[in-house]
């Protein structure tokens, strides 16, 4: 990195020697922590230390000083690093001021992890990539003074709120804001894909556009047609998906943000689809390099039917997507399979194939055993949920984002027929704990809402005009949650328990209420709503049925207690019925407000345990293509929290899908859930799961990660990850 | 040879008569991977940000594992089959042979990844030139052709557990400073296979050595301890050879002693080098922990965790609802 020192010998001879043995010193501190030390205690502490020596070894030594803020400015503006309009929204004292409550707070990273990661993949560095233009506290105040749009009093609460660790948004746009060389502020893509040349050659290039300014980005696979199919009426000769695929793997590892992180795509496959099997086989661990897909992520869109055909232990039919599309006028997606399956079964005109749909979830537990994938999208319990008008076919890169799409056509020299609506979502993340400490979390979502309404309203990706028409029309946003099992952990909670599922869902019931209310607020203050609210079950009242009929109330004495310290008001019957009248008399501006995200990279930033998962361990050993190993302990580890840091392996599948089972029905979008399973497990045990799941109302599962122990008598002496 | 073993007995997996080997063959077999799984090619931008001295060590390194591969998989494993005590042993050893071949090649990969033919020829060229690679080679290529199985059974414990890791630590050091994380990726499932090779045929030796007189049995403890201290003092010499420009000769030589303990304790004998004198860098060790307890970035690589599932059907039970 930037920091190398070359050192010369006595004739100025480059000695080879890379100077890296002065940086050695911060990654063996926090590497230390994954070892016992030579009494049989956990090193925290040397944690600490690798913070406070990589401060003094790298961060102070590589950072560009400055004798005023504006001088800074004027610097980093002249230099074309900052966006000059951004701060010319303001005045300068402010700005000043501003600097000055943000140092007040005395931020310090406390872990390792966290401080190394901002430096190397956040900070704003020379272009020659040698030395650092920003601190933490610089990073908060820009990304603050990009979204307050010069207002000044949201621009001090979105200070507060990020400096405290409340409020996190996610990378592209903790990244990205204020810098003038910059990818963009959404995290998240979800493209369709129609059955014809046009369309698959607009997505691939959509792909590129997309990933190039740092998004993920997801295509549905649905509606293309089979492997054999006809094409012009003559049999035989589709290819089938597979080598679109192919395309968007190279596509996506073509593609990367300024080299910042590569580009990254999943695609997704209804469950029917003749392909589905030679979909999941591309994740082999020996299948043919032609058909070999390694870095593209798959998912798998399950309706209800599989599931009731599995449990009769029937056959499944898998439906030619170009015969239904040419005998119901829709593509293949936009059906419901569900409800069309007998008559599509009956109807000659339809090719079909079936296979057994046991055996079909079999093979997708064994590859999950192999591989991670595919994701699973339950399509049912996806659209039964679903507050707007319209069907989701599909989910993104993390299974959270649950949005409605309309198809786009084109003429025949590629220009648009029709503009449909593709998805795009900005995410910022909640820390539970942090928020449930806060002086008041009402505002804290309502300026978490608010900042991502801003980076919604400043998104607009004209490369891509079904993305950015999407946007304009939807303003759709995700809210997400993590530090749960840190919170919980602290507060001596058992995650999975009952006091657990308890406050999840009181929380989660808090969070909804707050998120619609400041969203309506944002209707009333601009006088606008999202396109077609008017069809939606905000609209209707419909939405609202279950909290104006039923009381939610905190059952346990603990949980009273949690909410009573932080002074967090649950909200009545009374307040939403209040809200339901404002809601259906203004309507909300965001067409959807949640989604629960698996924060990777800022739970570490924000010292957070990752999403609503469980810990994976409690050292846990990080590996990222930027970062190397290093080692992070789960926030609020110490003696006194051990015992309620019972790791994801050790929690078991059950107790994280109750988990996610009681905050679902409070989130309009999804949740990323990930299963962990010991290597003792079969794939009964994934496909027990995944019915379960099912069964509670999960609407999406995100990766199976399995962990395999050392066999006895191979493992490293005194690590601390090894320990069970 | 003993003419008893010319009979064929077909293997009966439902017979077991030593545990372990059901054990290891599971493990194994659920290890199974190839290098296409690993995406290297992620490598590439990584590559080029290392200077021409760490390159050229790297390429080097590589060639001396290539070199101890290529030998275990097709002399070394193979010279073990005739003395294997049980049928099953001789699958597991098979498996051990086949899984070498594997790694002789994923070092290939990453070369063709990454390098220039020119490059990889030069690379080749100097692990035939190279004295102590070459020493190296000819010390356990000596036992593998003598007639003494229980020395056999050393030279490879010797191999597996002890010869590898001069090269391993460069690949692990490169990931602790974020460099080159998925050929990272890659050796740690060779790792992970080396670590259970070597338990295997060291605890093999230990079951043999018991059936020995005592006699023979000091013999083939002083014999160990003396050839471990051969190996050593070349392996000092191709360490110092590989890494003296990168100035982390001392640092390797800390961890050729741990693992030449670990080996000494796979074979069932104390340590040799004082605790104090093999304490690895942290970075180092911790990179090396086998277990699959990685909690890996599925975008940038493929994590070194995943295995091959039990298959189990499910039955109507499961789907009451």
């Amino acid at each position: 990195m930037a920091n190398q020192v070359i050192e010369l010998d006595d004739n100025g001879v480059e000695t080879g020697k890379t100077g890296i043995e002065s940086a050695m010193s911060y990654h063996e501190l926090n590497a230390m922590i994954n070892l016992w030390d030579k009494d049989g205690k956990m090193q925290l502490a040397k944690d600490k230390l690798a913070v406070r020596k990589y401060f003094l070894d790298h961060v102070n030594q590589n950072t560009v000083f400055f004798h005023s803020l504006k001088e800074r400015l004027d610097y980093l503006v002249e230099n074309e690093y900052y966006e000059k309009e951004i701060l010319d929204q303001y005045r300068f004292e402010f700005i000043e001021e501003l600097e000055k409550l943000a140092y007040s707070k005395k931020f310090r990273f406390d872990a390792f992890m966290g401080a190394y990661k901002f430096y190397t993949g956040y900070a704003l560095k020379t272009f020659d990539g040698e030395r650092y233009l920003e601190r933490f506290e610089d990073r908060v105040v820009m990304v603050a003074l990009a979204l307050a749009e010069g207002k000044e009093d949201i621009a001090i609460s979105m200070v507060e709120e990020i400096i405290s660790g409340r409020f996190q948004p996610a990378t592209p746009t903790f990244l990205n804001c204020g810098k003038k060389q910059r990818g963009e502020f959404v995290s998240c893509f979800l493209l369709r894909i129609e059955d014809n040349m046009e369309s698959i050659s607009r997505a691939i290039n959509s792909a590129l556009q997309l990933s190039k300014r740092g998004g993920g980005v997801a295509l549905n696979l649905s509606n293309v047609r089979e492997y054999g199919a006809p094409i012009k009426k003559i049999e035989g000769q589709s290819s089938g998906i597979i080598p679109v695929m192919k395309l968007l793997e190279d596509s996506f590892s073509y593609a990367n943000q300024l080299g910042a992180r590569q580009g990254a795509g999943a695609v997704y496959l209804n469950a029917h689809h003749p392909d589905i099997l030679r979909f999941l086989d591309t994740k082999r661990e020996n299948a043919d390099e032609k058909t070999r897909i390694k870095t593209l992520s798959i998912g798998i869109v399950v309706p209800d039917i599989t599931m009731h055909l599995a449990k009769d232990n029937e056959d499944m039919y898998l439906f030619s997507p170009y015969d239904v599309e040419k005998v119901y006028g829709v593509p293949f997606g936009d059906i419901s399979v569900t409800e069309k399956y007998q008559e599509m079964v009956d109807d000659p005109r339809i090719k079909k194939q079936k296979i057994k749909a046991r055996t079909l979830f079999e093979r997708i537990a064994e590859l999950q055993f192999e591989s991670g994938y595919p994701y699973i999208m339950y399509e049912d319990t996806v659209n039964k949920a679903n507050p707007i008008q319209g069907r989701i076919n599909m989910s993104n890169l993390c299974s959270e984002i649950l949005q409605v799409n309309t198809p786009t056509t084109y003429n025949a020299d590629l220009s648009y027929d029709q503009i449909g609506k593709d998805i795009s979502c900005n995410l910022g993340s909640l820390n539970i704990a942090m928020a449930m400490d806060g002086p008041d979390l009402a505002k804290t979502i309502e300026t978490s809402i608010r900042a991502l309404t801003s980076v919604s309203d400043q998104s607009d990706i004209v490369s891509v005009r079904s993305i950015s028409d999407g946007n304009h029309k939807s303003h759709a946003i995700g809210l997400g949650q993590m530090n749960l099992h840190g919170y919980l952990a602290r507060e001596h909670i058992h995650y999975g328990s009952e006091e657990a599922l308890d406050f999840t869902n009181i929380y989660f019931y808090t969070v909804v209420f707050n998120a619609i209310q400041a969203s309506n607020k944002i209707a009333i203050e601009r006088g606008s709503t999202f396109a077609n609210f008017e069809n939606s079950t905000y609209a209707s009242g419909e939405y609202f049925e279950k909290y104006v009929t039923q009381v939610w109330e905190p059952k346990t004495e603990k949980v009273k207690e949690l909410f009573a310290k932080s002074g967090a008001k649950i909200p009545t019957q009374a307040d939403w019925k209040k809200l339901k009248t404002s809601v259906m008399a203004h309507g909300i501006y965001n067409q959807n407000l949640q989604a629960v995200p698996p924060t990777g990279s800022i739970s570490y930033i924000n010292n957070s345990t990752s999403s609503i998962h469980p810990i994976a361990s409690r050292i846990e050993i990080r590996k990222e293509g930027k970062l190397g190993r290093v080692y992070y302990p789960a926030p609020f580890l110490s003696e006194d929290t051990w015992d309620y840091y019972d790791d994801a392996y050790e929690v078991g599948p059950d107790k994280i899908i109750d988990t996610y089972a009681v905050a679902t029905q409070h989130v309009d979008q999804g949740l990323s859930l990930t299963l962990f399973f010991k290597d003792t497990a079969t794939t009964r045990d994934v496909n027990r799961a995944q019915i379960n799941a099912w069964r509670k109302g999960i609407k999406t599962i995100y990766y199976i990660r399995i962990r395999q122990q050392a066999l006895l008598g191979t493992e490293v002496d005194s690590c601390v990850s090894c320990m069970l | 040879m003993d003419k008893i073993k010319l009979v064929s007995r077909p293997v009966n997996w439902n017979k077991i008569e030593d545990p372990i080997d059901m054990d290891v063959w599971n493990r194994l077999t659920s290890n199974f991977w190839l290098p296409e799984k690993v995406p290297i090619s992620n490598d590439i931008q990584s590559w080029e940000t290392l200077k021409p001295h760490e390159k050229t060590l790297t390429m080097h390194v590589f060639t001396g594992l290539t070199m101890l591969d290529t030998i275990q998989g097709t002399i070394g494993a193979a010279a073990l089959l005739p003395d294997a005590r049980t049928p099953h042993e001789e699958a597991v050893i098979t498996n051990i042979a086949f899984m070498e071949s594997v790694h002789a090649k994923s070092y290939s990969s990453v070369f063709s990844t990454l390098c220039s033919t020119v490059d990889i020829d030069e690379a080749f060229r100097w692990s035939e030139d190279n004295p102590h690679l070459q020493k190296k080679a000819e010390i356990i290529l000596g036992y593998y052709n003598g007639d003494d199985p229980l020395k056999r059974k050393v030279a490879s414990t010797l191999l597996e557990s002890f010869l590898f890791y001069s090269g391993f630590y460069l690949p692990m050091y490169w990931s602790s400073r974020a460099k080159l994380t998925n050929t990272a990726d890659l050796i740690r499932l060779i790792i992970r296979d080396e670590a259970i090779h070597g338990y295997y045929i060291g605890y093999k030796y230990q079951l043999a050595l018991a059936e020995e007189s005592e006699v023979r049995q000091a013999e083939m403890k002083s014999y160990t301890y003396d050839l471990l201290l051969e190996l050593y003092d070349n392996e000092i010499k191709y360490t110092a050879d590989l890494y003296d420009g990168m100035g982390l000769t001392e640092d390797v030589k800390k961890f050729l002693r741990y693992n030449g303990n670990k080996a000494l304790m796979n074979l069932g004998y104390d340590p040799l080098f004082p605790k104090d004198e093999c304490d690895v860098n942290p970075a180092i060790l911790a990179a090396l922990s086998p277990n699959a307890d990685e909690n890996h970035d599925f975008f940038s690589g493929s994590g070194s965790s995943y295995v091959i599932g039990k298959h189990e059907s499910t039955t109507d039970d499961d789907w009451d609802f």
